[in-house]
């Protein structure tokens, strides 16, 4: 069976504006591929400035690719034009970051939920109330609710508003940017719930966009791990997490911090900042920062290459990584 | 909608009823003249006098509100529709649309109103028809700005992008999302428009531009009135009287409406019971602690009486030691940090306790010893280091500022110790980096820059709030390192409040979790991490994120706002192991076991 959603090759660049002319553009997302199947969670992990977002917006045909493109079920987003794009979005809806931003302060959430059931006139206006109040209950809320404004609602309410929202047009994909990370651990814990729930019953395929790879590990089936708009890794969510291949996404395991002392690793402190992505370092994006660099590095951008069954890694030293070396990038830069 | 307050409704309702039905009042004819009478006194017949010309007064007040009224409502009316949907349309469509409607504005605030004004009337001659197309055009330019930087602002938010992930069409987004949100300030512009309006027709047609005599209106009225003055300054009042009354009400009205139609308004608050004193400070300060706060207490006044965000917080930090403050938004963390700068925000104050720096108690300190502790003894990191920095000062000099603040030193050696400073935080290449601005460096970077100005002094106290929240995985190890590296070397006590459990785990020695303005459990790290003697310290650990791969476990409901505290344990309602005397009495922080502290009637089952 095919995939639901396929983007092939994706490239997102932001045209730089200065002063006087343009400066370099900002290359967002480059050569990006990316396959989510019927009801299956893809986990996207990078950091600020990866390009994570950006793909969520493309692959839901909010964002233009500036190369590439994006078939969801048979249609090329980019191919189609604005009215059966406007009738493709009821199958593919986003769910936000920001509780607080994503819901319009001046309308009764209740309002903002029957939106879209009136947009895709999906149930007539007799009928939406009880629709609107069956989705509210879905995520875990009262019918009394839908009359109240989005302020009075704590944050982990507010997103399961927002969720309610994106379910009202019965989408069969969602595109889930950074969902919880805007929300307190024990809130969090609650959206994540239902979100594992919504999607084991029905059936939803979903992007997950996050920076926090415990939380894709316990919600995806798979981990597409992005450095500066390039897939570094991508394979079984537990297998990225428990043998990761790539430099960055050992880093980046080994710097999140964890409660269970047995499992702390042994630090790969990271040095400086991850590059500009108006000016990206040639060859592996990476190597500025990464402890096992060589000078083959630098030379042709690494392809992305089998390691094991489903367990693609951009990697061309990922065969012979040995233990973290010393530093050859210098580690923490105060030491 | 909330409702709208009655009073300026009252006002404007009675101003336009009495211009709208003066025709029913049986009153003279205001062009009715009568030479005989001319500035007479007032009598009955004419209850505040007559004019130059022996008109009734009252009447042409009346019926000059009509015609004053008329143009400035539908004159403002017209700039406010026009205006509205050019900027909307310029904000949200863009390109062509919105050159045509920006600059079209730009060509009309060229003239100067007046000369306008007169160009137009000399052309088309004076008289109502003419007055309410010109004052339009002059309000317009006004309306579109303000509705185009409106939308500018509110169609980047999120909920707009919703809406057209939804698959909503460009003017229902634009008329049912964008158009509510711009709301409030079109209000407000359409307030000013119409008072200025009434106030420009009456200048105009006092100047004889505008209504054409011997038809009444309020700015005739007051240009003949001034012609006899001295002998009926009266005259003078009544028009003068009748324009400032209505121009407040009109912007009272406007105010009122820009209210009422603010969902923020509204909010459904219970008025909390009685609040038991908890003014009840500590002994005196162990010696030798950086910090120890006793039964610190901080309350907000509300019109509702006082709410209590911060109760009965005692903590002590040693030299050398780190302290992690620990708990969800609203469990008044930062408020328990801010207090202990003194730095709390004005609506808040210090209730009750006491926070002692060394030995000093700093919420009885006054604002000039609290400024020499801060920086000196005591300094304070923020979570957002890009709005705590002042964008235009290069970044060495701001750290240079808190290097003078305490101690004199020539400019020279002064960049020469922030950069000394620069170097010590870890930022590569310090000599060129202390001439950057604040924007051109990195988040990571820039909290690096903040933790120098902290240490400038070398504080004995360095208070943390979230410093790492908004970073990075990468760039939170290097700063929690730092500050772990830091303390090593100079011993200075560290508190860093942060929402993070494995965060604690990674940086603290000893731990406070606060829950909705208490802590509830207190000890060293590890142990309560292994073995939490407080059911909502358990919850919160086996709600963070597993490593396993299998789902947190949530806690059920929601943190209760500081306004609606349930009474007893507060974490009753949605604790597993509580009983029903939970909900009952005051529980005290109570020492359980060795360093270890808790506030659960219940400890010993969770053990």
């Amino acid at each position: 069976m095919t995939p639901l959603v396929v983007a092939e090759n994706l490239s997102k660049h932001f045209p730089a504006r200065r002063m006087f002319g343009r400066g370099r553009p900002v290359q967002a997302v480059s050569g990006v591929s990316l396959t989510v199947g019927r009801g299956e969670a893809v986990g996207l992990v990078g950091e600020s400035g990866s390009g994570k977002s950006t793909i969520g917006r493309l692959m839901l045909g909010l964002l233009e690719p500036s190369a590439g493109r994006v078939v969801i079920d048979g249609t090329d987003l980019g191919a189609t034009d604005a009215d059966s794009l406007r009738r493709l979005r009821r199958r593919m809806q986003l769910v936000f970051q920001d509780p607080y931003s994503s819901l319009d302060p001046r309308r009764t959430v209740g309002a903002q939920i029957a939106d879209g059931l009136a947009i895709h006139r999906i149930v007539p206006s007799g009928e939406r109330r009880a629709r609107v109040e069956a989705l509210l209950a879905r995520v875990g809320m009262t019918p009394a609710h839908a009359d109240r404004y989005p302020h009075e609602f704590s944050g982990g309410q507010r997103q399961r508003v927002g969720i309610a929202r994106a379910l009202a047009t019965g989408p069969e994909f969602l595109v889930a940017d950074e969902p919880v990370s805007a929300l307190d651990v024990s809130v969090q814990a609650q959206v994540l719930a239902l979100l594992a729930d919504l999607r084991r019953r029905l059936g939803l395929a979903m992007l997950f966009i996050s920076h926090d790879l415990p939380v894709v590990r316990s919600i995806c089936d798979r981990t597409v791990v992005l450095y500066l708009g390039r897939i570094m890794e991508e394979g079984p969510a537990g297998e990225v997490f428990e043998r990761p291949r790539h430099p960055y996404t050992k880093a980046l395991l080994s710097a999140s911090p964890t409660l269970d002392p047995a499992r702390r690793r042994r630090r790969i402190l990271l040095p400086g900042d991850p590059p500009s992505p108006a000016d990206p370092p040639s060859g592996c994006v990476f190597r500025t920062r990464c402890p096992w660099v060589a000078p083959v590095c630098a030379g042709a951008a690494p392809p992305l290459r089998e390691l094991a069954a489903g367990h693609f890694v951009a990697c061309v030293r990922a065969d012979a990584l040995g233990p973290v070396p010393d530093a050859p990038n210098g580690s923490v830069s105060q030491q | 909608m909330q409702r709208l307050r009655p009073g300026p409704v009252v006002a404007v309702g009675t101003i336009a009823f009495l211009a709208l039905l003066v025709p029913l009042f049986g009153l003279d004819n205001p062009l009715h003249m009568d030479i005989a009478h001319r500035l007479a006194q007032p009598t009955l017949a004419h209850p505040l006098g007559q004019d130059a010309y022996g008109r009734d007064v009252l009447a042409r007040l009346l019926w000059g509100a009509r015609v004053s009224l008329a143009v400035a409502s539908s004159s403002s009316a017209l700039a406010c529709l026009v205006g509205t949907a050019l900027g909307l349309a310029g904000g949200f469509l863009r390109g062509p649309v919105e050159f045509l409607a920006l600059r079209g504005m730009d060509v009309v605030l060229c003239f100067p109103p007046l000369l306008l004004a007169l160009l137009v009337v000399t052309l088309l001659g004076p008289g109502a028809p003419t007055l309410i197309p010109l004052l339009a055009v002059l309000y317009l330019p006004g309306f579109v700005r303000v509705v185009y930087a409106g939308v500018l602002s509110v169609r980047t938010q999120d909920y707009v992008e919703a809406m057209r992930s939804l698959g909503a069409g460009r003017l229902r987004i634009m008329l049912g999302t964008i158009l509510p949100n711009v709301g409030g300030p079109v209000l407000v512009q359409f307030s000013i428009a119409a008072a200025s309006a009434v106030v420009l027709e009456s200048g105009l047609s006092f100047l004889g531009l505008g209504v054409v005599p011997p038809a009444p209106s309020w700015g005739l009225m007051i240009g003949e009135a001034r012609a006899t003055m001295m002998q009926a300054p009266l005259l003078l009042l009544w028009p003068c009287l009748a324009l400032s009354v209505t121009i407040l009400a009109l912007n009272a009205l406007c105010d009122a409406l820009r209210d009422a139609v603010d969902p923020h308004g509204i909010t459904r608050r219970r008025r909390h019971g009685g609040l038991l004193d908890r003014l009840a400070p500590g002994l005196l300060p162990a010696p030798g602690a950086a910090l120890e706060l006793a039964g610190l207490t901080i309350a907000i006044d509300t019109p509702s009486g006082p709410i209590h965000p911060v109760r009965d917080v005692s903590l002590r930090v040693m030299p050398h030691e780190t302290l992690a403050l620990v708990g969800e938004s609203g469990s008044g963390k930062s408020l328990t940090g801010l207090a202990t700068m003194g730095l709390l925000p004005p609506i808040a104050r210090v209730a009750g306790g006491a926070a002692w720096i060394e030995g000093r108690d700093v919420l009885r300190l006054d604002e000039a010893a609290l400024r020499r502790l801060r920086g000196a003894t005591v300094a304070m990191i923020f979570q957002d280091p890009l709005s705590s920095l002042n964008p235009v000062q290069r970044i060495a000099t701001q750290i240079g500022e808190a290097v003078q603040a305490h101690a004199r030193s020539p400019a020279k050696a002064t960049w020469r110790r922030a950069v000394e400073l620069l170097r010590h935080v870890g930022i590569p290449d310090p000599e060129r980096r202390a001439h950057n601005f604040p924007h051109e460096m990195s988040g990571g970077m820039r909290q690096r820059a903040m933790i120098a100005m902290a240490i400038a002094n070398q504080p004995r106290l360095l208070i943390a709030d979230e410093p790492t929240t908004a970073l990075d995985v990468t760039i939170q190890a290097q700063v929690l390192e730092l500050l772990a590296a830091l303390r090593r070397e100079s011993g200075m006590a560290l508190i860093f409040i942060t929402h993070s459990l494995p965060v604690v785990a990674e940086i603290a020695d000893r731990v406070a979790v606060m829950y909705a303005g208490e802590i509830v459990e207190q000890g060293r790290v590890a142990e309560v991490f292994a073995r939490p003697l407080h059911p909502y310290t358990a919850a919160l650990l086996a709600s963070v994120p597993r490593e396993d791969g299998s789902l947190a476990e949530a806690i059920p409901g929601t943190v209760p706002p500081p306004y609606a505290l349930p009474p007893g344990c507060a974490f009753a309602p949605r604790c597993r192991f509580a009983r029903a005397d939970c909900s009952s009495g005051t529980l005290a922080l109570t020492e359980v076991m060795a360093e270890r502290l808790t506030r659960c009637r219940r400890w010993s089952d969770l053990a």
